[in-house]
């Protein structure tokens, strides 16, 4: 295969044809087009005028252009061009492919394997032995033939973990097993880590080394932290380019209990920055469901983070030391305890030994100075499980013996009798104040009230680990919450009262705020290593390399030390470990995790992951060819007059868009539509009869016409409506000719009919038999009318009075005849308070539009017109029968004038008032 | 029998032909307000014009007595002399009226037979009497002479260039020539002067399509004129524009002396444009001719 500007040919020899692509122009441009006939009344004006050269117009350059690309592609096609053609550049010796595989590549690992399999294919191909190798999971490499590890290839998976100096001298001495020189091909994840440096001399030494690593940034999530009210979710990337914004979705349980997005935040990138800080503030319910959090659309075991117990909504076991106090609320010793839990923290109420089965988070103890013996066992090992055992001291405790001698194990220290009272009026000096807290305090950074005084207290007695375990001090020093571990757990002491008696400490946000640290502490602590040391935990799910969640079977428990450590590999996978009732969550990424991108050396050529495959581009060239002379055969029909260019734009279009049956619907609702509101549209309801609707159509024709001729109303087309299925709210007037056998409307198309009557629409009820029985008896007309009227919303009916403003919106008139002069035409009732005005024709009616009109005067058939115009149907004999025609089309503009301008004409009665006003 | 089914079937199709024109000439014509055709002068009418004492010779039946009851002297109330006025209508019928360029245009022929429709319209609703040129549609009044006029120009003709029709022209009626006058220029010169013979004072009106105008042709082309009678091939039709435009002009000018020699008015109309400016133009040049 020739290769030419990095396309390849595999008949090269054709490209020559190129060469006559100038002499083809050139000949081209010699044959004069076709001429184009042209019909031109103006001939008789160019009658004897002469050409100047006898040259005719040349075909467009363009044109030519066209058919010159049309011949080059159709050369270039036929001597067969491939895009990214195999070269021959690897060796014919063994080939080692070294793979990170950690969880960094697992986003695109499908690419990866594409990759791999190509390469496999070209190694296979030059009959290369082939080896793989796994950095991530190190085993003695093998060389196979290239064949055999690609049936491999789907089994190769990434690891949740990257590789590290213990796996890569595990590799190093896999690599002495092999003899012989190598080329190596290094599909790296572009993550940096320990021992790289090691490996890659020790396979330069083998043979040349490619490497093959993506360009993109590598992004992960570092776990979630609970800080100042709201979940802080941080992401960090490999490399600090250009600004980028990653979504963060907080997966979780609904109360379903199925598994869905419960919450997302996006974080954004900076120029230059590595990391991305989001806050999630969600409620405390909500968080205690989500179980991890998630990088959108990256599909790897860095893009997730597992949650564990310290997002979790707290179980708070509250004890008094006196409940007799019942009605007296406020000065209840658990008062603001509970006012301060109750957002985040759910109670579990009881005695003390009813409530350490439940086990509670947290159990509070206000005041409680003496626990029996089997409370006492059962605390400290709740304790030691993890439990907080928050304590607030009082009168009873500082009046009893507790931790007096030697230290209660539910005491953090040592406390001296009977406390001290400072700032009272008995007492020496004032009350005093908080000294900030030190930096090893859990609730360092928190800014301290001036105005939260303590009076009394109880006092720790100066042993020596004191000021390890004060958390919080006075002004003078003395300890004012006191802390220590016990077990997994902890016991925490204040040395006031959980009420205001003592100092103003409950009263204050502080107060709040230490109890939330405290809370998010104690989960926190459980990190650490002294707290784990000796305990085993057991891995209940764990996570694969692409972050897929799975059941950890019988995975082998972990040692507490080794789970501190948080140094993921082999032995230690992420996921969610166990521990009793504590869960803990074990993140490919830790908190301080930082991603540095890999540096190669210069000598060592880095490439792209994409290796194109061979792509034979001769069909689409020919096509590209073909598609060109059809161009070419339409625009040169089109230059000769012989092809409305239109029509064969038309024509094209029409065959390449096939226009899917799915839009029919919708398509034709939106014209029903467009149709209807484009223009003003008079309509009539379809009845079923054929014979009824057409002239129901032809009288609205009719009329529509007469409207456009005489006013400034200038209706459509007509059109009929199907109550059932086309939207009525676009029509001001509705022409429902009654027939005795049309099938009444269905339940909705009723609610419709009322909807559209209340919002002002008009239904003018036509029975189309003058009338002749008034209304209802005989007349199966009549009866049919109340069948269809009977659901609708009409209110009281009257005829026609002599000054409705019908008879007056438009012409003057005194009756209202159709075919038929009946006898009445019914509107709404005007309300019975309507007065005569003096001097005027007319009474002071409301305003609105009377939802129906009922008469029997057939005034479709006076109106109807055929196509040309021309009155369909005889009405009376002669010249009076054109007059009644003629009045039958004025009721029609006066109805059609009251629907679009109300009570318009009726405001007239105004006119003295108006009159008078302007002094006139 | 088949003949019979056949004429009545084609007759229909005409007939169907005729009330879309006839509608669009009549909402066309109703954008327009009739004007005064009163002569400003005593005589036969409808309008009132002033009451006169009566003289000798008058008599008795025409004096006014509710005017004379005030005073002792006689009146007789004149009415305004109110005539009408004959007008002749050609309207060319001719293939190379039946031309548009654009499938958006209507062909000239349309649009001459709608602006004489909507003019005969208006002329009949101001009392005159309206006909065409020739013996076939002399003139009359009343609304069944429009249906008259749109039957007649329902029909096309054959030729390609159709020449004025003059013969029986009134003696000082007024006349509507509507035409693309592109057919041989001494017929019309024929037809101008013959009525100018006669005291036939009138307007002629050239409708003529946009391309007509501008002539944006280009390339090898045979040129041929609607009914295939004339054709006329070039190599280059982009040389020939401003040679085409040159004799069209000199076309205008000649057709405009002719019109300034007999005393008529020449007005120029192109499909493209809105035919309400030319029915008001057309309009006002038959009032302004009748004052």
């Amino acid at each position: 295969m020739t290769v030419i500007a990095g396309i390849g040919f595999t008949a090269p020899w054709i490209l020559l044809g190129l060469l006559a692509l100038p002499v083809l122009w050139i000949i081209l441009r010699a044959v004069p087009p076709a001429p184009i006939r042209r019909l031109f009344p103006a001939v008789t004006l160019l009658l004897g005028l002469q050409d100047d050269e006898s040259v005719s117009d040349r075909t467009p350059w363009w044109l030519l252009l066209l058919r010159m690309l049309a011949a080059a592609a159709l050369i270039i096609g036929l001597a067969g061009p491939v895009l990214n053609p195999s070269r021959d550049e690897t060796g014919t010796g063994p080939l080692l492919l070294v793979f990170d595989a950690s969880w960094a590549g697992a986003s695109d690992w499908s690419r990866r394997l594409n990759l791999i399999d190509t390469q496999l294919t070209e190694a296979g191909r030059a009959g290369q032995p082939v080896a793989l190798l796994r950095l991530s999971d190190p085993e003695p490499p093998v060389f196979q033939s290239a064949e055999a590890w690609r049936s491999r290839l789907p089994g190769l998976m990434p690891m949740p973990w990257q590789p590290d100096a213990a796996l890569i001298e595990m590799a190093l001495s896999s690599l002495d097993t092999l003899e012989g020189g190598f080329d190596t091909h290094w599909f790296s994840d572009a993550i940096d880590y320990d021992g790289r440096e090691q490996l890659l001399p020790a396979l330069q030494a083998r043979g040349a080394v490619t490497v093959f690593q993506t360009d993109a940034p590598i992004i992960g999530l570092l776990p979630a932290r609970y800080e100042d009210g709201a979940i802080q979710l941080t992401a960090t990337r490999s490399r600090p380019d250009g600004v980028q914004s990653v979504t963060i979705l907080a997966q979780g349980r609904d109360p379903a209990g199925n598994m869905r997005m419960l919450q997302s935040a996006t974080a954004e990138f900076a120029e230059g920055e590595t990391q991305a800080q989001t806050a999630l503030s969600l409620p405390s319910e909500l968080r205690a469901r989500i179980t991890r959090f998630e990088l959108q659309s990256l599909r790897s075991a860095g893009a997730i983070t597992l949650t564990d117990d310290s997002l979790r909504r707290r179980e708070v076991a509250l004890i008094a030391g006196n409940r007799n106090r019942e009605g007296l609320e406020l000065l209840s010793p658990l008062h603001y305890l509970t006012q301060v839990l109750i957002p985040t923290a759910d109670f579990v109420d009881g005695t003390l030994l009813e409530v350490l089965p439940a086990k509670p988070d947290v159990i509070v103890l206000a005041d409680v100075a003496t626990l029996s013996g089997q409370e006492e066992a059962e605390l400290v090992e709740w304790i030691e499980q993890g439990g907080l055992l928050l304590r607030f001291a009082g009168p009873r405790m500082a009046a009893s013996d507790l931790g007096r001698d030697e230290e209660d194990i539910l005491l953090p220290v040592r406390l001296r009798s009977g406390g001290r009272t400072v700032g009272g009026a008995m007492s020496w000096g004032e009350a005093k104040g908080l000294a900030p807290f030190a930096e090893t305090s859990p609730f360092h950074g928190l800014s301290v009230p001036e105005d939260v005084t303590v009076t009394t207290q109880v006092m720790a007695q100066p042993d020596p680990n004191l000021a390890d375990r004060a958390i919080a001090s006075l002004s003078d020093g003395t300890p004012l919450v006191t802390r220590k571990a016990l077990g997994l757990g902890q016991v925490v002491l204040f040395h006031v009262t959980a009420d205001a008696e003592w100092s103003s400490l409950p009263l204050s946000g502080l107060f709040v705020e230490m109890l939330d640290r405290l809370a998010v502490a104690s989960s926190a602590k459980a990190r650490e290593e002294a707290q784990l040391q000796g305990t085993t935990w057991a891995p209940a799910q764990v996570l694969d390399g692409f972050g897929g969640l799975s059941d950890a079977g019988n995975l082998a428990g972990i040692d507490g030390v080794l789970l501190a450590s948080g140094e993921i590999g082999p032995d230690l996978r992420p996921g969610i470990y166990e521990n009793g009732k504590q869960r803990l969550a074990l993140n490919v990424l830790s908190e301080e995790a930082e991603l540095s991108p890999a540096v190669w050396p210069a000598n060592v050529p880095v490439r792209g992951q994409q290796r194109n495959r061979e792509t034979p581009l001769g069909g689409p060239l020919l096509s590209f060819a073909l598609i060109l002379l059809v161009i070419d055969v339409i625009v040169s029909l089109a230059l000769s007059g012989r092809l409305g260019l239109a029509r064969a734009a038309a024509l094209i279009l029409g065959a390449v868009v096939a226009s899917p049956q799915g839009h029919a619907q919708d398509g034709a609702e939106t014209g029903f539509a467009l149709s209807s509101t484009n223009e003003l549209v008079l309509a009539h309801v379809l009845t079923g009869d054929r014979k009824v609707d057409d002239v129901a159509l032809a009288g609205l024709r009719g009329l529509s016409d007469t409207l456009f001729y005489r006013t400034s109303v200038e209706p459509a087309a007509p059109i009929g409506v199907d109550l059932e299925r086309d939207e009525l709210a676009f029509f001001p007037l509705l022409y429902w000719p009654v027939t005795p056998d049309q099938p009444l409307p269905s339940d909705e198309a009723y609610s419709k009919l009322n909807a559209y009557l209340r919002s002002g629409g008009m239904i003018l009820f036509d029975t189309r038999d003058a009338d002749i029985a008034r209304f209802g008896t005989a007349s199966p007309n009549g009866r049919k009318l109340q069948q269809l009227a009977a659901p609708l919303d009409i209110p009281p009916l009257e005829p026609v009075p002599r000054d409705h403003v019908l008879t007056r919106a438009f012409y003057l008139l005194q009756d209202f005849p159709g075919r038929y002069v009946g006898p009445e035409v019914w509107v709404e009732a005007a309300p019975p308070d309507a007065q005569q005005i003096e001097g005027m024709p007319f009474r002071n009616l409301n305003d609105g539009v009377t939802p129906v009109v009922i008469g029997g005067n057939d005034w479709a058939s006076a109106w109807a017109v055929d196509r040309n115009g021309q009155a369909l149907l005889p009405v009376g004999r002669g010249y009076a029968g054109e007059r009644q025609r003629e009045l039958a089309h004025r009721f029609g503009v006066n109805l059609v004038m009251h629907v679009l301008t109300g009570n318009y004409k009726s405001d007239q009665v105004h006119v003295p008032a108006l009159l008078d006003r302007l002094g006139q | 029998m088949n003949a019979a089914l056949s004429l009545r079937e084609r007759s229909e199709a005409e007939a169907a032909r005729l009330p879309p024109l006839l509608a669009r000439a009549e909402h066309l014509a109703g954008t327009v307000l009739l004007g005064d055709h009163g002569r400003r002068r005593a005589g036969l009418g409808d309008d009132f014009w002033q009451y006169r004492p009566a003289q000798t010779g008058d008599s008795k039946r025409m004096i006014d007595h509710r005017r004379s009851a005030r005073g002792d002297q006689q009146y007789v109330r004149e009415r305004e002399w109110q005539i009408a006025q004959s007008v002749m209508l050609w309207v060319d019928q001719g293939a190379s009226m039946r031309f548009s360029s654009d499938k958006n245009l209507p062909p000239k022929a349309d649009r001459a037979r709608l602006l004489g429709l909507a003019t005969s319209i208006l002329l009949v609703r101001g009392g005159e009497r309206v006909g065409l040129t020739g013996t076939t549609l002399p003139p009359r009044r009343g609304n069944a002479q429009i249906i008259r006029l749109a039957e007649a120009w329902s029909k096309d003709e054959a030729e390609d260039y159709a020449p004025p029709e003059h013969r029986a022209m009134i003696p000082h009626s007024r006349a509507v020539f509507i035409s693309d006058f592109l057919g041989d220029q001494d017929e019309v010169e024929l037809a101008l002067t013959k009525a100018a013979d006669r005291g036939v004072r009138g307007v002629l009106l050239q409708v003529l399509d946009p391309k007509e105008e501008t002539f944006p042709y280009r390339g090898r082309t045979i040129f041929e004129s609607i009914g295939g009678s004339l054709r006329h091939e070039t190599l280059k039709a982009g040389d020939l524009r401003e040679r085409y435009l040159d004799r069209l002009a000199r076309r205008k000018d000649s057709l405009l002396q002719l019109c300034r020699a007999t005393g008529w008015q020449l007005g120029l109309h192109h499909t493209g444009d809105s035919a309400q400016a030319a029915l008001l133009w057309l309009y006002r040049a038959l009032d302004g001719g009748t004052r």
